[in-house]
């Protein structure tokens, strides 16, 4: 009957349009509100998306919930990172860090409260930010493409110091809690130590010229880092890798192939995610838990959200190559996503 | 104690008792009135508590005395009946006091009660006055608040303002000195004002009445006399026509073609008018060219006058204005007897085409032609188009071209959505559930396309809530669609024809870059199309690296697909094609399966992902100059550029003994960038660079 043959959805320009660009997205980094409620998203057109985790994780929750609240432009390039501090959300992409107000942020029209763009040696590219890390006595480490890392005092907005060393550019950073101690790795493979107190390179460790964890295929770069006490492990495209500091030597290396581009200690377990559907749950003798399927094909950011605030929020957030920002209310399955 | 209470009460008997012995017997009424309220009267001097403790002496006096009666009977003896006598004496005269003090326990109880009765009486008249108050005060509140709120007509009156008042009126109406300070008075000098002010615009009234009575009969007048000018412009008519014929205006041809358009029905008759009406005006906006001479659009009407004018006797007498539901209803009536016969035949009979149709021909600026006909489907009342497309120049048909130009998919989705399979008439579907015809989609080729530009064009317009509503053409809903639907079916065959050359030289493995759209590729690329042909859409949907397309909701049955390779070395990249039919507003969608190394797809390299990125979503830039019929070739070109670079920056594995296969050739300020390791796949024109986007 011609009455029951389905509508083909009408699609004019701007919905094509709009469908190639949801299907092309990106979102490469995340960040959760101070208050545990809210979740931001940055993608590679450069929008920051705010989604309230508590709505769309309510009883209530309908299809709308798990839209973002707000959508802007925030930078002309990619967000690829993003960290909030108590009331600021700070954004990093195309060679600027700009900063937003939480609490304006939900409103329509927000301008950012300041931008900043590190003192970079001028070159053709505006080199990118790759990663920000907030450290103690209120300051800000930035770096990425100038392989070098900025540190910016968040009280002044003055750039401080600068740490070279990195031979090309820096996919990200951590910090040792206990001592000021800043850990970067980078596109040339290397893994370095930085003493904040001096400014100056501590220990390195070349991750590619150990032959156990090289995996030359896939090149050197180290794409994930994370640290707990003398513990650090690291993954791209050397293996997954558990390094103990001190010694400087692999402890334990994770059987997974596919080159990893998050990592994170998570109580007794380390969860990465990468190239790939799922997020990887280890146990840190480098036994397999588990692998839970999320909706993107490769994951690019996890997001834990342990705020004291909203301990109703307490979820695991994963996004990547698509729209969707996967959200895991425990470690065992994926819950819903939250869409662009 | 005996004696003195005795004592005491002597006098008081005597004075009650005594009294009337002692007294002279011929007192009169008012003594003895004056002796009982004496009794009354000591009433008020005795005390009462006094009484009462007389009254409980007395009781155990009396006890007393009979128990000692009562003991001296027992004993008995002589002397015993004296001291009984003795004894009764004394009692009795206790009696005496009782009664006494009875009686003034009476009295006092009826003053008491008098005193009482009298008290409620006058309590009781003072609630009454207190009463009677109260409704006073509430019912002159009432009457109060009646004032208050008494509305008066005036207020009704819309007055002038007071500015307006004191400056207009003549000061014998306002006599402001008096009015200023006193509102009541100023009021009622508005209102005298008001009603002077009104008086004047209703003599007003009046006279325009009689005015415009005067220019009826004037226009009356005209009138007749505009008839009366009707025969004699009908002689000059019949003069001027050998005037006509000697100086080759057809002044007459297009008379008889308007002749032959009142038997069309009713939406062909608004598309010819319609239609007619926009081509001469775009004639006349090339004001250079004499008219009627070089027409981007010519209407003209086909078919036998005759059988249409047949058409319409037997029902009724020829009303072409009569809405057509009406004329099937009619037929459908007359038809019934004959259900017996083949559903064939009443099938044929449904989809009956009106004879006359309309030929639209829309020259396009390279010469090419799109022949349109506009069919009537009478019992249906839709309308359907069959398109065909005519070029200058011979063209060389290449086989991926097939479907470009073939009237079947010319002009589908010239609207997004518009695919001319269904029939737009909801009302369509009960009559072919008689008949029992399942779709039209099954008669599309030999109808013609019912489109729903087409029925806009001809002034038909479906609502889709009430189905069975008789729908009636309608001139302005056509008019409104006819300019942007020219344009469209304009853009659609030079669109469709800049393909079809694109095609061509595809298939030869050419990729035909023009050359206002060098600047957007380096001047060398080495990779190379070597394949382009057409896939079935069942095809396309199989594909295993499609997938995200296919959920996307792009890729229906509507679209062309195409599936192009592109090669470079050992490199194989397959590409596969979605093309829109609203190409090339609506870009063409491409899909990649890179083969080198173990294959490669968006879903396991991040840089094919954003290759596929750079021609999807960054069309824009490739569009080159408008009207951007060359996008399918920029996006195949800057496909092969992508992939050199892809190829040329692929890091070098160390392990693997000899040169590397693809040298890099590309200038490029970095290899990676940002956290996937993005490669510059962005081309700087005049540097001829590659940075990253």
């Amino acid at each position: 009957m011609e009455r029951a043959v389905p509508l083909a959805v009408p699609l004019g320009q701007t919905e094509v349009f709009q469908a190639l660009q949801r299907l092309h997205m990106t979102i490469f980094s995340q960040s959760v509100s101070p208050c545990g409620k809210f979740l931001a998203a940055g993608n590679n057109y450069g929008q920051i998306a705010i989604f309230s985790l508590s709505s769309a994780l309510s009883s209530e929750a309908k299809e709308e919930s798990k839209k973002p609240v707000v959508t802007f432009q925030a930078h002309d390039g990619p967000v690829y990172s993003m960290v909030s501090t108590d009331r600021h959300l700070l954004s990093a992409g195309d060679g600027e860090v700009k900063a937003w107000l939480w609490a304006e942020m939900l409103k329509k029209g927000c301008k950012e409260l300041w931008r900043r763009q590190p003192p970079y040696r001028t070159s053709l590219e505006v080199p990118e930010i790759n990663a920000l890390l907030l450290v103690p006595k209120n300051s800000l480490i930035l770096a990425g493409g100038d392989c070098q890392l900025h540190t910016m005092d968040l009280e002044t907005g003055t750039f401080t110091r600068v740490l070279r060393g990195h031979t090309d550019y820096i996919h990200c950073l951590a910090l040792r809690e206990r001592s000021p101690e800043v850990l970067s790795g980078g596109e040339d493979g290397a893994v370095r130590l930085w003493d904040l107190r001096t400014a100056k390179e501590v220990q390195t460790i070349e991750v590619y010229k150990h032959e156990e964890c090289s995996r030359p295929h896939n090149g050197r770069w180290i794409g994930c880092l994370a640290t707990d006490s003398d513990w650090m492990v690291c993954g791209g495209g050397p293996a997954l890798t558990l390094w103990h500091l001190r010694s400087s030597t692999p402890t334990t290396i994770f059987p997974i192939r596919a080159p990893q581009k998050h990592v994170t200690f998570y109580q007794d377990l380390i969860l990465s995610a990468g190239q790939g559907r799922c997020v990887n749950q280890w146990q840190l003798s480098g036994e397999l838990k588990a692998q839970v399927p999320g909706s993107s094909p490769g994951l690019l950011s996890l997001s834990l959200n342990q705020q004291p605030a909203a301990p109703e929020c307490k979820v695991l957030t994963a996004a990547g190559n698509s729209c969707r920002v996967d959200v895991f209310t425990n470690l065992g399955y994926r819950a819903f996503s939250l869409s662009f | 104690m005996s004696s003195e209470s005795s004592k005491k009460r002597k006098p008081k008997v005597i004075r009650s008792d005594g009294a009337p012995a002692e007294g002279k017997r011929n007192r009169s009424d008012t003594e003895q009135e004056g002796k009982y309220y004496s009794e009354e009267a000591e009433v008020d001097l005795r005390d009462p508590g006094r009484d009462y403790e007389l009254y409980k002496y007395t009781c155990q006096e009396l006890q007393r005395l009979m128990a000692e009666i009562q003991d001296l009977k027992s004993r008995g003896g002589k002397d015993v009946a004296i001291e009984i006598e003795e004894r009764r004496i004394q009692s009795c005269v206790h009696f005496m006091t009782l009664k006494k003090l009875n009686r003034l326990a009476h009295i006092r109880l009826k003053k008491g009660r008098d005193q009482t009765h009298e008290a409620k009486q006058k309590v009781d008249a003072y609630h009454l006055q207190l009463q009677n108050l109260l409704y006073e005060v509430m019912h002159l509140q009432k009457e109060i608040t009646k004032c208050l709120e008494f509305k008066s007509k005036h207020e009704e009156i819309d007055l002038v303002s007071l500015e307006e008042f004191y400056k207009e009126a003549p000061p014998d109406i306002s006599k402001a000195e008096v009015t200023m300070g006193d509102p009541h008075q100023q009021t009622l000098a508005r209102l005298d004002w008001e009603l002077e002010q009104r008086k004047r615009l209703a003599e007003k009234y009046r006279e325009c009445l009689s005015n415009k009575e005067k220019i009826l009969k004037e226009i009356e007048v005209k009138k007749e006399y505009l008839s009366s000018l009707q025969p004699r412009l009908n002689s000059i008519m019949q003069a001027s026509l050998p005037v006509q014929e000697y100086l080759f205006m057809p002044f007459d041809q297009a008379h008889k073609q308007y002749e032959t358009a009142r038997h069309l029905p009713p939406p062909l008759y608004v598309l010819f008018v319609q239609a007619t009406a926009y081509g001469q005006a775009c004639a006349h906006m090339k004001s250079s060219q004499p008219p009627r001479q070089d027409k981007t659009l010519s209407v003209a009407i086909e078919g036998s006058v005759d059988e249409a004018k047949a058409l319409f006797k037997p029902p009724e007498d020829s009303q072409d204005d009569e809405s057509d539901s009406d004329a099937e209803e009619e037929q459908t009536t007359r038809r019934r007897p004959t259900l017996g016969v083949q559903l064939d035949d009443k099938r044929k009979e449904m989809l009956k085409r009106h004879p006359l149709s309309v030929m639209l021909d829309l020259k396009c600026k390279d010469d090419s032609v799109l022949h349109l006909t506009f069919y009537y489907l009478m019992n249906l009342n839709i309308m359907t188009v069959k398109a065909k497309v005519t070029t200058a120049m011979e063209l060389i048909t290449p086989i991926s071209a097939g479907d470009l130009l073939s009237p079947d998919s010319v002009l589908s989705c010239l609207y997004p959505g518009d695919h001319g399979k269904k029939t737009p008439n909801p009302a369509n579907q009960y009559q072919f559930d008689k008949v029992g015809i399942l779709t039209l989609s099954d008669y599309v080729l030999e109808l013609g396309h019912p489109y729903l530009w087409v029925q806009k064009l001809g002034g038909l317009h479906f609502p889709k809530e009430q189905p069975q509503q008789t729908v009636i053409a309608d001139h302005s809903l056509s008019a409104s669609h006819m300019e942007t639907t020219m344009k469209l079916l304009k853009t659609r065959v030079q669109s469709r024809l800049a393909l079809h050359k694109q095609f061509a030289s595809l298939e030869h493995g050419i990729v035909p870059v023009t050359s206002d759209c060098q600047y957007l590729f380096p001047a060398k690329v080495v990779s190379r199309l070597v394949k382009w042909v057409t896939v079935a859409h069942e095809d396309y949907m199989e594909l295993h690296f499609t997938k995200d397309i296919v959920d996307a909701g792009l890729a229906g049955d509507t679209n062309l697909y195409y599936m192009a390779l592109i090669e470079r070395g050992t490199a194989k990249l397959q590409a596969a094609v979605v093309l829109n039919p609203g190409y090339s507003s609506i870009p063409p969608v491409f899909q990649l399966c890179l083969n080198w190394k173990g294959e490669k797809t968006n879903s396991n390299d991040d840089n094919i992902r954003a290759m596929e990125g750079e021609v999807n979503v960054c069309y824009k830039e490739l569009c080159g100059p408008w009207p951007s019929h060359q996008l399918l070739t920029n996006q195949l070109q800057r496909l092969c550029v992508l992939l050199d670079v892809y190829l040329e920056t692929e890091s070098h594995d160390d392990s693997v003994e000899g040169p590397k296969e693809f040298p890099q050739e590309k200038m490029c300020l970095r290899l990676f960038r940002g956290p996937s390791r993005m490669k510059p796949f962005k081309y700087n024109h005049p540097q001829g660079f590659f940075s990253h986007r």
